[in-house]
């Protein structure tokens, strides 16, 4: 068991900036977490929390059930990825690997066979005897994840290890992970501003801003039931497009979205739902996913500003009134003109519009304020 | 782009160099040339301590027999002596200046910085300055605590560790800012303590720059003469090499070929370093200047 219990967890600097509030997250054995958010959202501070390289200015860490607050890092039994690396330069490959497994006494013979054992699964058994200048960003990355394992952690910890490779090899090197992942069968933290690498290696995913977490949740449930407007507009790829001046109205017990005076009769899921929570009429902010929307019917219209070829799919940039509309059309699909200039008409399923309140942001549906309240916000869970 | 020196500057800047170069090399040529004459005689030293005539190995030989033969001069006490002082005073300069500059470096508080610039503060003040204040702090400060500062080879060091830690530290700090914070942290996750990140990790990467502090302090501690004058004395059982040579210099006489012969010997091992290591000493002095 290698489970890890965040509670009330506070980092708040010497010049009384708060970078981390009250983070509450429990980590069972074996789970892959990711934390994700914007440059500055404190999601490197609470993985340097949990390693022991920055103090706890508040709440409790528990790792496989002991406090360890006050603990060494190197008594916390984790090992870290580095973005940088950190490879010791004045070591071969060869050290690097057996160093953490020499500072604990391990007999040479024993060091000798984990080394080649994960030199030999991460493919660097010929670069053993190279100083980590001689390799390339790839490699060192293989060594640097290389040293983490050599020591079978309870808890291995990335900090946006593959940030620094081109986008070639950080797929590549993506791949690898989730292998190793299969393979280790450990706990492991992994702190990532990419979106993509988030939503595919994740089994849970942590969004935060500003020090908050925003929400927790698997890849699908932040895709499709994102709790407000950030995760709903962090999350997605092109960004989700957000229609302003909406309306929720009741009109004979029904729910309806009116978005450009367009009204959509919500589906039976959403009435439900907005129901339960006793929801008033009010304004909203609608969202829609660019690959949620078809093309060449219904009443919304856009003209196209731009439309991008992307070989499998077009990306297509419209204005619609104030707002800036962007749709990803299967190539397949497409059987409208879509040249700039042209005014075409679009549409999407009622059940693929994300309701907003536009005063918190907030998502009428998901929304859960209970684990809100609690610092764990998750979605809302339905039983009809 | 590599720019191209036009010949007829480069031609002046290189007799300018050559010249500079002969005219420090000069009292060096004097002390070779000389150590194969005699003192006296019509081509000796006295008369002619210029020319060649008169040099001859057989001299340079009979020259160094003495030298070394000496009972008053006592060559290899003073050459041991100036060596464990050495010795002595570079492994702790590097162990304790290494460790002062990561200090200094990784914890900034006003106090480190304060700490900083009174280390690049006692850079500028000269030696002479302090000299004298100094050797009777030392002795009552030896009388106070039970120490024999004076005339004793812990006195020396313990003065040699105050002087050289400045630059020590100063040049250190330098080349502790190019390692990376990363690193530190890495090693405490693998298990170190924090000694042993100075010591496995930190001390190793400090090498270049380790190596041409010790090779500065080397060359400025093993010629010294006016440091070991004053605290180990003239007459004093303890000396270094550039204070033994006094005993071939007396009131009346000066014994010139014994002077340049024991000087030549003490300069010795220091050529023999500096040749080898001034490839070290170079590349550590610009380490950091370009990333």
């Amino acid at each position: 068991m290698s489970e890890v219990i965040i509670k009330g967890l506070k980092k708040v600097y010497d010049n009384k900036v708060t970078a981390v509030h009250d983070v509450n997250l429990h980590i069972a054995d074996k789970e892959f977490i990711v934390l994700v958010g914007p440059s500055g959202c404190g999601k490197s501070t609470t993985l340097r929390m949990v390693a022991g390289l920055e103090d706890i200015s508040g709440g409790e860490l528990y790792i496989d059930g002991k406090l360890c607050n006050n603990v060494a890092p190197k008594d916390r039994d984790i090992a870290m990825v580095f973005q940088s690396y950190a490879l010791y330069p004045h070591m071969s490959v060869y050290e690097n690997l057996a160093f953490a497994l020499k500072l604990r006494k391990v007999p040479k013979d024993e060091i000798d066979k984990k080394v080649r054992e994960v030199a030999e699964i991460l493919g660097i058994t010929q670069y053993l005897e190279r100083k980590p200048k001689a390799l390339s960003g790839g490699q060192r990355q293989r060594v640097a994840i290389g040293r983490a394992m050599v020591r079978d952690p309870k808890v291995f910890l990335m900090d946006e290890p593959l940030s620094n490779l081109d986008a070639k090899l950080r797929n590549q090197m993506r791949a690898e992970i989730i292998k190793l992942r299969a393979r280790i069968n450990t706990t492991f933290m992994y702190v990532t501003h990419d979106q993509t690498e988030a939503m595919t290696l994740a089994d849970r995913i942590v969004i935060m801003k500003d020090g908050y977490v925003n929400q927790i949740g698997t890849p699908q449930d932040l895709f499709n039931k994102p709790v407000n407007l950030f995760v709903a507009g962090f999350i997605g790829m092109p960004v989700m497009n957000f229609f302003d001046g909406c309306k929720l109205l009741l009109e004979d017990g029904k729910y309806y979205a009116e978005i450009r005076g367009v009204k959509f009769e919500l589906d039976e899921f959403q009435q439900k739902a907005l129901k339960q929570n006793g929801q008033q009429p009010c304004n909203i902010i609608a969202g829609i996913r660019p690959q949620h929307v078809t093309v060449g019917e219904g009443q919304l219209s856009a003209t196209i500003e731009v439309s991008e070829m992307m070989g499998s799919e077009y990306n297509i940039h419209a204005r619609s009134g104030d707002d800036e509309v962007v749709m990803v059309i299967p190539t397949v699909d497409l059987h409208t003109d879509v040249s700039m200039g042209k005014t075409v008409q679009f549409n999407t399923k009622p059940a693929l519009i994300q309701l907003f309140d536009k005063e918190s942001g907030n998502n009428l549906i998901w929304y859960d304020k209970e684990s809100a309240d609690a610092d764990a916000p998750v979605c809302k869970v339905y039983q009809f | 782009m590599k720019t191209k020196m036009k010949t007829g500057p480069f031609i002046i800047i290189m007799v300018i160099a050559i010249i500079i170069a002969i005219y420090t090399l000069m009292p060096f040529i004097l002390v070779v040339v000389n150590v194969f004459k005699s003192a006296k005689g019509e081509f000796g030293i006295a008369n002619d301590p210029v020319g060649l005539k008169g040099a001859s190995f057989a001299q340079l030989g009979d020259n160094l027999s003495r030298v070394i033969n000496n009972s008053n001069f006592s060559f290899w006490s003073a050459f041991g002596t100036s060596a464990l002082i050495t010795i002595i005073c570079l492994v702790l300069l590097a162990v304790f200046g290494g460790m002062a500059a990561w200090v200094i470096c990784r914890n900034k508080t006003k106090w480190s910085t304060a700490i900083y610039m009174v280390f690049i503060a006692s850079m500028i003040i000269p030696f002479q300055v302090v000299m004298l204040p100094l050797i009777s702090t030392f002795r009552d400060v030896g009388n106070f605590v039970g120490l024999k500062l004076l005339q004793s080879i812990p006195g020396i060091v313990f003065a040699y560790l105050g002087f050289g830690g400045a630059m020590t530290v100063f040049i250190l700090t330098g080349m502790v800012k190019t390692v990376p914070y990363d690193l530190e942290e890495a090693a405490s996750i693998d298990g170190c303590s924090y000694e042993g990140i100075y010591f496995r990790i930190i001390f190793p990467l400090l090498k270049p720059s380790i190596v041409t502090v010790t090779i500065l302090n080397g060359m400025w501690i093993w010629n010294d003469y006016l440091l070991p004058s004053l605290m180990l004395g003239q007459n004093g059982k303890v000396k270094t090499l550039p204070v033994a040579v006094q005993a071939f210099v007396g009131s009346y006489v000066k014994q010139w070929d014994l002077i340049l012969t024991a000087a030549l010997l003490a300069m010795i091992p220091m050529i023999i370093i500096f040749l080898i290591a001034q490839k070290q000493i170079m590349s550590g002095m610009v380490e950091g200047a370009v990333k």
